[in-house]
C-alpha cells in the first residue's frame, strides 16, 4: 500500500450480544487512511453487526470505536462522521435525485448554491450527470446505486460504509459497480469498510479483508495472504477450492531449505518457509487444485509424485477439470489452458505431481 | 465537521435540551397519546354497553338478560336476525361464486361489465335497494303497478332481496381474490387429462377455493347482520336486532334493553372473530406453481355458463335497474302516482342542507381519522414498546363491531360527565373517526412496510434528529396513506347510517338519516334525490381513491362499509 499508514479506524476489542447470543467476541482491528477493508464472512458471522456498530445503529455491548484519534463509541449515528451505503440504498421515495444527493448539506446548512454546486460534482463523480430532476422510480438498479452513493460521499465522510451494496445488482451489472466503486474510492482516498458475503466480490475490490467466523476475526490479510498463506482451515476453504491432505513431519533439512513430509500415500519434499513447524509436528497441506499437475504412465519413481486414477473428467474451454483417486483420497485438479495439451480419459493411470511450494498449516497433535 | 457536531453537544442552551427532549420522547408521547384516544372513544363506550347490559338500578343483575329470553319479541327478533343473515350468507356465496367464476374463466368480452355491476352497490349506501325496492315493489310501485302485482316488499322477500343486492360487492371481492389465487395451470392440467369443465370446477376449483369461500360467508354474514338500514326500512312488523336496539333507545329510552341486544349483535361477530382467527388461519391453500401462463382463457362449458348466466343476469338487471330507479324517482312528482317531470326533489332545501351537514361531518372526519390513522400506523410500525398488538387489535375492533353498538355506546358513555358530549356534532364526527379507523391504519401500515427502516437509518446518517426525521422523511412518505384514509373516511361517514342514527339530534338531519327518514315516510323522491348526491359525492371520492392510488402505489382494500 502506498498510502501512509495513519490510522483513521480503531476498534477496540468489541463485543456484542443479542440478548444471550454473543455475536461478536472481542474484534481489534485497524483501518489505514485511504483504504479499503473487507469484512466478509459466512451469513450470521457478524459483519453487518460490526459495521453497523461502526456507523452507530447499534451499540456495542464493550468495546470501543475510534475515529481519527477521537472516541465516537457514544455518539449517535448523527453525530458521527462516517456515512452508509445502505443494503436497500435507502433513497428517500419523495425525493429527487438531487434532494437526496443534497440531503445533508442541507440539514448542515450550507447554502442553496454551495449545496447545487456540490451536488452536481457528485452526481458528476457517479456518472449521473443531468439525472438530478429524476425521481427515484425512474432510476435502474445500479443509477440507485449511484445515487445512494454519492449521498453518502457529499458530506466528505472520514469512513465510507458499504452494506452489501451490490447485492441487489445483477451479476453483470455487479462486476461494472464493483469496479466503479473501487475507482471512486481510489480516487477520493476515502477510508472504506465494504461488507460483503461473497468472497470473490472481496478478493477482488479490497486492499485487506477481514473475515469473520462465529463473531472470531480469522484473518485479517491482502488476497494474496488469504488466498496463498490462509491462516487456518476455514480460512483455507473460505476462498476456492481446496484438497487437504494430513501429513507428519520427518525431517527438515537446512541445506536445501526442504521439508520432508510423511503422508500415507508417500513421502514429499516441499519448501521449508515456516520456521515454527520442527520435525514432528502434524501438519495439513493446503493443496490448490490449480497447482498439481499431471502426467501419463504408471511409474512413481520421481519425487512428490503420486499414482492414481482418473475417476471423472469435465472439459470446459478453459480449463480441464479432473477427479483423480489414490488410495481412498480424491483429489481435483484443475488443469488451465488445457488447449493442445494431453487429456486424460476416465479410469486411466497418471501420476499426480505435487508442487514444492504447498502452503502447510500446523495442527494441534489430535490423538 | 465532527468539531462542529461536537460544539452542539456541548452547548446545550434551552432549545438545544427542548429539541432533545421531544427527539427521545416524541414517539411515546404518540403512543401515550394515542392510547388515551383509544380507550376513550372505542374501549369506554364498548365497556359501557356491557356494564349496561348487567347494571340495573340496585347493581349487578341477569335480570335483563332473563326478560330478553322471555319475551317472545327480543327472541324473535334475535331468531329473525340469525335467519336473516343466514339466508343473506347462502344467496351471497353462490351468487357471488357464478359472479366471480364468469369474471375470471368467463368469456372475455363478460368479464368487464358483470365486474362492474357487481362493484357498482359499492358506490351507493346499502339502504338504496330498500328505496329502490320500494319504488318498484311498493304499494304504488313502478312494476306492481306495470303488472298489476298484489306484491308486498315489506316482508321477508324485501329484507333479503335488498341485503343480497347491497352485500353482493364484498361477497364478490372475496371470492374472485380466491378465485385469482387458484394457478389457472392447476385446473388446465385438469383439462389435459380429460377432466370436463364440471369436473374440474366440483374436484379442483372449488376444493381450493373452499377455505376462502368459507371467509367470505362468514364475513357476510357479520355484516348483514349488523346492517341497520334495510331491515328498519323494509323490515316492516318483523322485529331484527339493529333497529330494534334503536326502538330501544328513542322510542322507550331504556338503555339497559338496548345494551343487550347490542351485545347479543356483537356475540356472533366474537364468534366469527374466534372461528377466523383460531381455526381458518393458514387454511388457505398457496398454489404458486411455477409461473402462472394462462394468457388464454379456456371456453367455458355451455353447461356451466348458461345457467351461472341465468342466476347472475337477474341480479345484474337488479343492481342496475336500482339505480335507474333511483335517478327516475329523483325526477318525478310521485312515483308510480304521478309521473311528471320535476325538479323540485332535486332542489329541496332540507335534503340540501342534510347534506351539507354530513359533508361537514365528514370532511372533519376523514381529516381527524387520517392525521389519528397515520399516527397509529406509525406508532404500531415503529414503536419500541409493549402492548404494540393490543393497539393495532383495538384501532381495527371500531370496523369489525356493528355499528349499532358502536351507536348505543356512544350514547350511553358521552350523556354524561366527564366526556358529556351528546348534541353536539362532535359526537358524530369522533364516532365516525374511531369505527372507520381501520383503512386508515392499514394503508399506513401498508406503506410502512413498503419503506424500510433503513430509510430512517440513512437520514439519522445524514445527520438528522428525530424530529427533523419525522417531518421531513416520514410525514411526506406517508401522505398517500393519509389522503388514502382521509378520502376512506370521509366517503363511509357520507354514507353512514347504523351508528349515527343514535347520535343525531332532532334539527341536525344528516344526508343518511334524512333519507332514511324520508324512505320511512314513504317521500321517495326526497329520498332518491338525497342518494342520488350522496352517491354523485361518493362517486368522486372513490375516484379521487383510485387516482392516489395508481399514482402512489399504494394498496388501498376496498372493504364493505
Amino acid at each position: 500500500m502506498e498510502t501512509s499508514k495513519t490510522i483513521m479506524l480503531e476498534l477496540k476489542e468489541i463485543y456484542k450480544s443479542f440478548g444471550r447470543v454473543e455475536v461478536l467476541k472481542g474484534i481489534s482491528a485497524q483501518i489505514a487512511k485511504g483504504e479499503l477493508l473487507t469484512f466478509v464472512g459466512p451469513s450470521g458471522c457478524g459483519k453487518t453487526t460490526l459495521l453497523r456498530i461502526v456507523g452507530g445503529f447499534t451499540s456495542a455491548t464493550a468495546g470501543r470505536v475510534i475515529l481519527d484519534g477521537e472516541d465516537i463509541s457514544n455518539l449517535p449515528p448523527n453525530m458521527r462522521n462516517t456515512k452508509m451505503v445502505f443494503q436497500s440504498y435507502a433513497l428517500f421515495p419523495h425525493l429527487t435525485v438531487a434532494k437526496n444527493v443534497g440531503f445533508g448539506l442541507k440539514l448542515q446548512k450550507w447554502s442553496k448554491k454551495k449545496i447545487d454546486a456540490r451536488v452536481e460534482e457528485l452526481l458528476a463523480l457517479v456518472h449521473l450527470e443531468g439525472l438530478g430532476n429524476r425521481t427515484i422510480d425512474r432510476l435502474s438498479g445500479g443509477q440507485q446505486q449511484r445515487v445512494a452513493l454519492a449521498r453518502a460521499l457529499a458530506l466528505e465522510p472520514k469512513v465510507l460504509l458499504l452494506d452489501e451494496p451490490l447485492s441487489n445488482l445483477d451479476a453483470n451489472l455487479r462486476m461494472v459497480m464493483r469496479e466503479e466503486i473501487r475507482n471512486i474510492q481510489e480516487r477520493l482516498q476515502v477510508t472504506t469498510i465494504f461488507v460483503t458475503h461473497d468472497q470473490y466480490e472481496a478478493m477482488s475490490i479490497s486492499d485487506r479483508l477481514l473475515v469473520l467466523h462465529e463473531g472470531v476475526i480469522q484473518q485479517i490479510g491482502s488476497p494474496i495472504d488469504i488466498y496463498e498463506r490462509p491462516a487456518n482451515e476455514f480460512i483455507a476453504g473460505f476462498v476456492g477450492y481446496v484438497n487437504f491432505l494430513e501429513g507428519r513431519v520427518d525431517n527438515t533439512q537446512a541445506d536445501t531449505h526442504s521439508l520432508v513430509i510423511a503422508t500415507e500415500f508417500g513421502r514429499l519434499e516441499l519448501d521449508h518457509t515456516h520456521p515454527d513447524i520442527r520435525p514432528g509436528d502434524q501438519v495439513l497441506m493446503v493443496i490448490r487444485p490449480e497447482t498439481v499437475s499431471l502426467a501419463p504412465g504408471d511409474s512413481s519413481e520421481a519425487t512428490n509424485t503420486f499414482q492414481g486414477i482418473v475417476q471423472s473428467q469435465m472439459y470446459a474451454g478453459s480449463l480441464a477439470k479432473y477427479t483423480v483417486k489414490f488410495g481412498h483420497k480424491e483429489m481435483v485438479i484443475d488443469h488451465y489452458n488445457p488447449m493442445g495439451s494431453r487429456k486424460y480419459g476416465k479410469k486411466e493411470k497418471v501420476k499426480v505431481i505435487i508442487p514444492r511450494n504447498v502452503h502447510i498449516l500446523k495442527r494441534q497433535a489430535t490423538t | 465537521m465532527a468539531e462542529r457536531l461536537m460544539t452542539a453537544v456541548v452547548d446545550r442552551n434551552w432549545w438545544y435540551r427542548l429539541r432533545a427532549f421531544i427527539n427521545a420522547n416524541l414517539i411515546n408521547f404518540f403512543a401515550g397519546g394515542l392510547f388515551a384516544l383509544l380507550a376513550i372513544f372505542l374501549l369506554y363506550p364498548i365497556v359501557s354497553v356491557l356494564v349496561f347490559s348487567l347494571w340495573g338500578d340496585h347493581g349487578f343483575t341477569l335480570d335483563f338478560y332473563a326478560e330478553f329470553f322471555e319475551y317472545n319479541f327480543y327472541y324473535w327478533s334475535l331468531i329473525n336476525t340469525l335467519i336473516l343473515g343466514s339466508s343473506t350468507m347462502i344467496l351471497l356465496v353462490i351468487i357471488g361464486f357464478c359472479f366471480a367464476y364468469l369474471t375470471t374463466r368467463g368469456p372475455m368480452w363478460l368479464r368487464k361489465p358483470l365486474k362492474i355491476i357487481a362493484l357498482l352497490p359499492l358506490a351507493a349506501p346499502p339502504y338504496i335497494f330498500s328505496i329502490s325496492l320500494i319504488t318498484l315493489f311498493g304499494r304504488n310501485g313502478l312494476l306492481n303497478n306495470l303488472f298489476q302485482l298484489n306484491f308486498n316488499i315489506y316482508s321477508w322477500t324485501g329484507v333479503i332481496t335488498a341485503q343480497v343486492l347491497a352485500f353482493l360487492p364484498l361477497s364478490y371481492m372475496m371470492i374472485e381474490n380466491v378465485l385469482n389465487a387458484v394457478n389457472p395451470s392447476l385446473e388446465e392440467s385438469a383439462s389435459d387429462m380429460g377432466a370436463s369443465e364440471f369436473r374440474i370446477m366440483r374436484s379442483i376449483t372449488i376444493p381450493l377455493a373452499a377455505p376462502g369461500l368459507l371467509k367470505a360467508a362468514l364475513l357476510v354474514f357479520v355484516m348483514t347482520i349488523a346492517e341497520f338500514g334495510n331491515p328498519a326500512i323494509l323490515g316492516g312488523r318483523l322485529p331484527f336486532l339493529a333497529p330494534d336496539a334503536y326502538l330501544m333507545i328513542t322510542g322507550e329510552a331504556d338503555f339497559n334493553m338496548a345494551s343487550v341486544l347490542s351485545v347479543v349483535l356483537i356475540a356472533p361477530c366474537i364468534l366469527i372473530f374466534i372461528l377466523h382467527n383460531f381455526f381458518l388461519s393458514g387454511k388457505g391453500y398457496t398454489t404458486i406453481v411455477g409461473k402462472p401462463t394462462a394468457a388464454e382463457p379456456r371456453p367455458i362449458d355451455p353447461a356451466i355458463k348458461i345457467p351461472f348466466l341465468i342466476l347472475c343476469i337477474p341480479v345484474a338487471i337488479m343492481v342496475l335497474l336500482s339505480f335507474g330507479v333511483i335517478v327516475f324517482g329523483s325526477f318525478v312528482k310521485i312515483v308510480g302516482v304521478d309521473n311528471t317531470f320535476v325538479i323540485d326533489h332535486i332542489l329541496n332545501t332540507q335534503s340540501n342542507i342534510a347534506i351539507w351537514n354530513s359533508f361537514k361531518v365528514s370532511l372533519g372526519a376523514g381529516l381527524f381519522g387520517a392525521v389519528v390513522g397515520t399516527l397509529l400506523a406509525y406508532v404500531i410500525m415503529r414503536g419500541k414498546f409493549h402492548g404494540r398488538k393490543l393497539m393495532e387489535m383495538i384501532a381495527l375492533s371500531g370496523f369489525a363491531l356493528p355499528g349499532t353498538v358502536i351507536g348505543v355506546g356512544y350514547i350511553i358513555a358521552f350523556n354524561r360527565p366527564p366526556f358529556l358530549l351528546t348534541g353536539t356534532i362532535w359526537i358524530i364526527i369522533l364516532n365516525c373517526v374511531f369505527r372507520f379507523l381501520a383503512v386508515g391504519v392499514e394503508a399506513g401500515i401498508s406503506k410502512l412496510h413498503q419503506i424500510s427502516v433503513e430509510i430512517e437509518e440513512a437520514s439519522a446518517d445524514l445527520g438528522a434528529d428525530f424530529l427533523t426525521i419525522f417531518l421531513k422523511v416520514i410525514l411526506p412518505i406517508m401522505f398517500s396513506a393519509f389522503v388514502a384514509g382521509f378520502i376512506y373516511t370521509f366517503m363511509t361517514t357520507m354514507m353512514s347510517l347504523s351508528s349515527v342514527i343514535f347520535l343525531v339530534t332532532p334539527g341536525y338531519d344528516l344526508a343518511s338519516v334524512y333519507i332514511y327518514l324520508t324512505a320511512q315516510l314513504g317521500e321517495l323522491g326526497l329520498a332518491s334525490a338525497t342518494t342520488i348526491k350522496v352517491i354523485a359525492i361518493v362517486a368522486v371520492s372513490m375516484a379521487l381513491l383510485k387516482v392516489v392510488a395508481r399514482k402512489t402505489g399504494l394498496d388501498v382494500k376496498k372493504q364493505g362499509a
